[in-house]
């Protein structure tokens, strides 16, 4: 069974500040991951060198087995990788609907003489976009909200809506970087039933990173903890929990693994 | 071409980019506090021309009051700018590019008021610098070339010293670097915009007068701020060690061009330089590569 | 109609073109251009020395004009749309002003004389069908995935990438459509004018094109449209001396932008929708738009 995501050896630094070394990790198809670290360690650079945001130093990273080490980030998402950002990153002055609907435009195979003239083509295509995009909405219970504009959504169903526009890709793979950010405890408990329905849909392989402990714990199989940019333990929820260098890691120490 | 000649171009060429080099790190401090450049820039240095000359034909004051006065004048109209509009448009959370949008309506602005209130004819500075060129050696330098290289120079020196040595100068610093964080930790960032802003307009009003001296006083004079604009896209926008270099630099060149290429070539060249300088290497010599974080 | 009238709207009629072409690289692209004069220079000069040296007919020298603007636009995108906004501004710019000096210094143009003795072909019919296809095409291609595409460009860049978009082809897309449009409206001011210059396609025609975009509001084709005609027919409207003309609309600027940053219609468009809600009272939501947005 080939992974979905295959990391090896991944080194980046920025100029002398080494911020990943050596990071290795498979993804197998159909799990959760959670990647978690303490702040700075590393995490949201991992998933920009895998989108291709960032050139790695070193390493290669395939995805369905295919090389993606150096890609551009639109080529990394047309192949079916979704993603959402740490600091929410909507249309914000777009609607609801227009930001998944834009989204959907890997399905939009017209061109530019069919979108002048209007030819049917175009208009039936547009038609099938629109329904995609309502259809994804309601997954998300947001389909009463699809006229309103993005950054007037309250943080919560800003989140959901940037998860429901990284499925229009059609994605295999999704990352999310810190999904339950900003969330109370009945908040998470919600966006954890949330991604888990979503998982089961859709049949995805989730990378997630997270602060929220119990999100982190509820729904990941497999955890891999980052701490200054080198993976310093992986395992289940279980093993990692009972594992003294992760917990020295977050708290400060001198405990090695 | 003989040594002379050279050098004496050279000198000649220096002399222009210092010229340059006071509009190019007005340039050069804004754009490192506001991220724009600021394209009325030119026109606050034609203004403080123009308070000079005018002050100048009442004959109520000596020559040298005079120009302090222009140097103040153009100071206070720069830091109108800042208030009245800049200011405003920060507090929008417009764009950036509003910045340059309102400096162009800023720039017509001065420029059609001073049509409309002084008129289209030239205006001379009265010759108060002697003519006759001075002597070192074989090489003669005009007296003017000479003592504006001395007061850029002057001012130039006073302001590094000013950056680099003063609290003032580190406070700017700071704001350049983070305004968040810089008010954060107390700093009066407003205040010190302004105060930016009064400063780089005073070495863009010496810039006017020294021009308005060499040359005539004219309500488009301001257009050579394009010059200086270049000169701080090449020594790295917002360096002020950079805007001195670039405008130097291209002093130096546009001279030896002219000299040794052909006259008409000058702006051809310096135009071109843009486009190399953005093609080769766009963040200049010193200016910082500042890259977005997911 | 008069002559004066009628030459009043040849001139709003190619602005608009002008503009409209801004409109879609700033607008909705949010790529600033101080460059697009030269785009138009580019229209006027091919189109105007054919016609004028080689007995080109009208229509084909527009093509070859729009044409070439919209070749040279793909060679300068290649080289500076890398470039962040700022750098990207000054590179246009540069190219604006690089041109008007090459132009200046070149036999085929005239140099710095300017062109002379260009057929005068443009009507007023040829410039309003020209509008008209102009805005259809505009309004057609902003509203499909191309124009969403940019607008997502424009709102987010880093999320367009992320959901698949080519950030690179579609800004390209968008300043070559812009230069298009430039090169058009230049050849119709060709030969409108029978005579043109380095100087009617200076730096400050530029900025008038990117501040009349922002006056009728970003993200508005309608408002572009607005604007255009007002910022065209005020001055003329004003017949005061060109100084203060100029003067107020320094000031106008300075204003819109500090005070009304939205502009005319920022982001909003004309709609059926409108129509129906100024007729109608409301009754209940409707997903149906002509929206921009």
């Amino acid at each position: 069974m080939t992974a979905v995501l295959e990391i090896e050896e991944l080194s980046k630094s920025f100029g002398g500040v080494q911020a990943i070394c050596n990071f290795s990790l498979c993804v197998e198809p159909r799990r959760i991951y959670g990647l978690i670290g303490p702040n700075g360690a590393g995490k949201t650079t991992i998933f920009n060198t895998i989108t291709g945001i960032y050139q790695p130093t070193e390493g290669t990273i395939k995805f369905e087995g295919r090389d993606i080490t150096g890609s551009k980030p639109y080529q990394v998402a047309q192949l079916g990788v979704g993603r959402t950002f740490q600091n929410i990153r909507l249309f914000t002055n777009l609607s609801v609907l227009d930001n998944v609907y834009i989204a959907c435009h890997m399905d939009a195979d017209y061109g530019l003489l069919e979108t002048m003239l209007r030819l049917p083509k175009f208009r039936r295509t547009e038609q099938h976009l629109k329904d995609k995009a309502m259809s994804l909405l309601e997954l998300v219970g947001l389909q009463d909200e699809a006229d309103a504009i993005a950054g007037s959504l309250p943080y919560g169903h800003q989140r959901k809506l940037e998860i429901a526009r990284s499925l229009a890709l059609n994605p295999r793979l999704v990352l999310l970087d810190e999904p339950a950010a900003g969330m109370n405890a009945e908040e998470s408990t919600e966006l954890v039933a949330f991604i888990r329905a979503l998982y089961e849909k859709f049949d995805l392989t989730i990378l997630m990173i997270e602060h929220h402990m119990d999100v982190v714990m509820k729904l990941c199989q497999e955890i891999a903890v980052l701490d200054f940019g080198r993976k310093i333990a992986q395992g289940t929820p279980a093993e990692i929990k009972a594992t003294p260098c992760v917990i020295e890691a977050y708290l400060g120490g001198e405990m090695p693994c | 071409m003989s040594v002379q000649l050279l050098i004496q171009q050279l000198i000649n060429g220096v002399s222009i980019g210092g010229v340059y080099a006071l509009m190019a790190t007005g340039y050069a401090l804004i754009y490192s506090l506001l991220g724009f450049s600021n394209w009325a820039h030119g026109d606050v240095a034609m203004v403080g021309a123009y308070i000079g000359i005018l002050t100048l034909t009442t004959g109520a004051v000596p020559f040298w009051v005079a120009v302090i006065i222009a140097i103040l004048g153009a100071g206070l109209v720069s830091i109108l700018n800042e208030r009245l509009a800049y200011r405003r448009i920060r507090n929008n959370n417009s764009p950036t590019m509003f910045l340059m949008i309102a400096a162009m309506g800023l720039s017509v602005t001065l420029q059609n008021a001073i049509l409309v209130i002084v008129g289209p004819k030239f205006k001379t500075y009265p010759q108060i610098v002697p003519v006759k060129a001075v002597a070192l050696g074989e090489i003669k330098i005009g007296t003017l070339d000479l003592l504006s290289l001395a007061i850029a120079a002057v001012a130039l020196v006073a302001l590094t010293f000013l950056i680099n040595r003063t609290k003032f100068g580190l406070a700017v610093k700071a704001a350049a670097s983070d305004m968040q964080v810089a008010s954060l930790l107390g700093i009066n960032v407003d205040k010190y915009i302004g105060l930016v802003f009064g400063l780089a307009g005073c070495l863009a009003g010496v810039a006017g007068v020294l021009l308005g001296m060499k040359y005539t006083v004219y309500p488009q004079m301001g257009n050579v701020a394009l010059k200086a604009f270049i000169a701080s896209v090449f020594g790295g926008l917002g360096s002020v060690p950079g805007a001195i270099v670039g405008a130097l630099a291209i002093g130096v060149m546009e001279v030896l061009v002219s000299g040794y290429v052909h006259a008409g070539m000058r702006d051809l060249f310096t135009f071109s330089l843009l486009v190399a300088i953005l093609l080769v290497r766009p963040r200049g010599l010193f200016g910082k590569n500042v890259e977005e974080k997911a | 109609m008069s002559g004066y009238v009628s030459g009043l709207l040849i001139l709003v009629g190619i602005n608009i073109i002008a503009v409209l072409g801004v409109s879609i690289l700033t607008g909705f692209t949010r790529l600033f251009s101080f460059g697009n004069a030269g785009f138009m220079a580019i229209g006027a000069y091919t189109a105007g020395i054919l016609s004028s040296r080689f007995g080109v007919p009208f229509i084909p020298a527009l093509i070859a004009g729009a044409l070439m603007a919209g070749l040279i636009s793909l060679a300068l995108g290649k080289l500076t749309l890398g470039l962040k906004g700022d750098y990207f501004l000054i590179a246009t710019l540069g190219f604006g002003e690089s041109l008007r000096v090459l132009i200046e210094n070149i036999e085929i143009t005239g140099g710095a004389r300017g062109l002379a003795n260009i057929p005068p072909r443009t009507t007023l019919l040829v410039v309003w069908v020209s509008v008209v296809i102009a805005i259809i095409g505009a309004w057609n291609f902003l509203h499909s995935k191309y124009g969403r595409n940019l607008m997502a460009i424009r709102e987010q860049e880093m999320a367009a990438d992320a959901v698949g978009i080519d950030t690179a082809k579609f800004k390209t897309l968008a300043f070559m459509i812009s230069a298009i449009y430039a090169g058009w409206a230049g050849g119709l001011f060709s030969h409108y004018y029978t005579f043109i210059s380095p100087i009617s396609f200076a730096l400050s025609k530029s900025a008038e094109l990117t501040i009349t975009v922002v006056v009728g509001g970003l993200g508005s084709l309608t408002g572009s449209i607005i604007a255009t005609i007002l910022l065209t027919l005020l001055p003329e409207l004003l017949r005061a001396a060109s100084v203060y003309r100029m003067l107020f609309y320094g000031i106008a600027v300075v204003l819109i932008v500090t005070l009304r940053p939205n502009g005319l219609l920022g982001y909003r468009e004309f709609s059926w929708e409108w129509i129906k809600r100024l007729i109608a009272p409301k009754s209940g939501s409707s997903i149906e738009k002509g929206d921009a947005s």
